[in-house]
């Protein structure tokens, strides 16, 4: 009895170990400097004064990594726009003012993660409402070297080189907020990057709502369709979404559907709105 | 009675032969264990946007290379080499939607402080992570104006890149 339970083991551990090796095989492709890994892809601090951000060096050099606070703007289109500091209004400007965090800029070695601390300082008299900047986590490229530049006798070359990053929500409450959502004209459009299901959403209230859409389809059990991470800010009172999909799933989103917008898990999950239609 | 016992020796034997050197634990005291399990995002970059080698002529004309890395070389103009657009991968919580956003543009000059500029078109502008690594790409290709006669040299630039959560 006990060398089969033994035995038993021995075969759940090698089937850890091709788990594990596969994973690993997986997780190193060949990886330019500046890669990065940050978590979370949110913050929202509602009364809490401070959290932590992992910023992760996952590139295969070392990198050096700002840090720094941006604004930005939703448009009617859902697209997230640059504000210059020069347009800034007040709310984004009192966002700006009360969001500490350090370190600012690191260097780290390949797969070396650092915390970046986040305070909030909120000043006494703060209006009721919702304040949100974007912190933006990207790789400070190195210089190219002279030898590199120098290589190119008569003609020219050209040396592009992308500074890219990742760019995470960061919402202080203040007050009891509340907002409503609505869902309405859901259809499927054609664009020349394919097909995509797009729907109008629309908010009320002094907050931002974020969450899931599931689209389900009449008798159906199973979504078709999900979309984590949907949000809408206060600056706009509605939005477009537009859901790239695959061409077999277009070709189910016909008929009869409801859209449903969910709270996110680690904020209960409730049901913020749901929507029937009929998609021609 | 003794039947239930029998069978509750048994189950409690083969529990521990099933948990083998773990059963040493049991008589620890409990402890707690946390974890905070973060969501997270993971941006690389896999190729970069590249025209490859342009012989330019007396007259003005334009490199464009698509999301895709094809070249369209202007008439005036004799492009040689591989070229490609500048690749990334985006991994994070499957079903993640996230906006991908490129400068609109981006100017190249060399030592002598000669000019060029070249606009940017990202494949995507929204992208749902499928957890399929081969699928959560998107690409930024480039229309590159090159002037008549214009001066040789090394052309750098920089262009900017974001990943943007809602």
């Amino acid at each position: 009895m006990k060398t089969n339970g033994l035995r038993r083991l021995n075969t759940l551990y090698a089937g850890f170990a091709i788990m594990g090796s596969a994973l690993f095989l997986s997780s190193a492709p060949a990886q330019a400097a500046g890669d990065l890994l940050v978590a979370p892809t949110r913050i929202v601090l509602d009364g809490q004064r401070g959290t932590e951000v992992i910023l992760n060096n996952i590139g295969s050099e070392t990198a050096t990594y700002r840090i720094s606070l941006e604004l930005r703007r939703m448009t009617a289109e859902g697209k997230l726009q640059d504000v210059s500091p020069e347009e800034a209004n007040s709310f984004e400007k009192a966002a700006k003012g009360m969001i500490r965090y350090a370190p600012r800029r690191v260097t780290l070695p390949p797969n070396q993660p650092q915390a970046i601390r986040l305070g909030v300082r909120p000043p006494k008299d703060l209006a009721d409402g919702e304040y949100r900047a974007h912190l933006l986590f990207r790789a400070i490229p190195k210089a190219r070297s002279v030898t590199e530049q120098a290589s190119t006798s008569g003609g020219f070359t050209i040396a592009l080189t992308p500074i890219y990053g990742v760019t995470i929500p960061v919402i202080i409450r203040q007050g009891n907020l509340q907002a409503t959502a609505g869902i309405a004209n859901a259809r499927v459009e054609t664009s020349d990057n394919g097909q995509a299901f797009a729907f109008d959403l629309s908010r009320t209230g002094d907050r931002s709502t974020y969450g899931e859409i599931r689209v389900l389809k009449q008798g159906e059990s199973e979504p078709i369709l999900v979309a984590r991470g949907i949000a809408i800010y206060p600056e706009v009172p509605s939005r477009k979404v537009t859901l790239p999909v695959p061409a077999e799933i277009a070709a189910k989103l016909t008929g009869p559907i409801s859209v449903e917008y969910y709270e996110p898990d680690n904020a209960g999950g409730g049901l913020i709105t749901k929507s029937q239609m009929v998609l021609r | 009675m003794s039947k239930f016992i029998k069978a509750a020796v048994a189950s409690s034997v083969l529990a521990a032969s099933v948990m083998g050197a773990n059963a040493a634990h049991a008589a620890t005291a409990s402890a707690d264990a946390r974890a905070n399990i973060l969501e997270q995002v993971t941006v690389t970059n896999t190729s970069d946007l590249d025209f490859a080698t342009i012989v330019t002529g007396a007259t003005a004309g334009n490199v464009v290379v698509d999301s895709a890395g094809t070249v369209t070389c202007a008439a005036a103009l004799v492009c040689s080499g591989t070229t490609t657009a500048a690749g990334f991968t985006v991994a994070g919580t499957t079903g993640q939607t996230v906006d991908i956003d490129a400068d609109a543009s981006v100017t190249l000059t060399n030592a002598g402080g000669n000019a060029m500029v070249a606009t940017l078109t990202e494949s995507v502008t929204t992208l749902s992570i499928s957890g399929v690594a081969a699928t959560d790409v998107f690409s930024v290709g480039g229309s590159l104006a090159v002037g008549a006669n214009q001066a040789d040299g090394a052309y750098l630039g920089n262009f900017d890149v974001t990943v943007n959560y809602q």
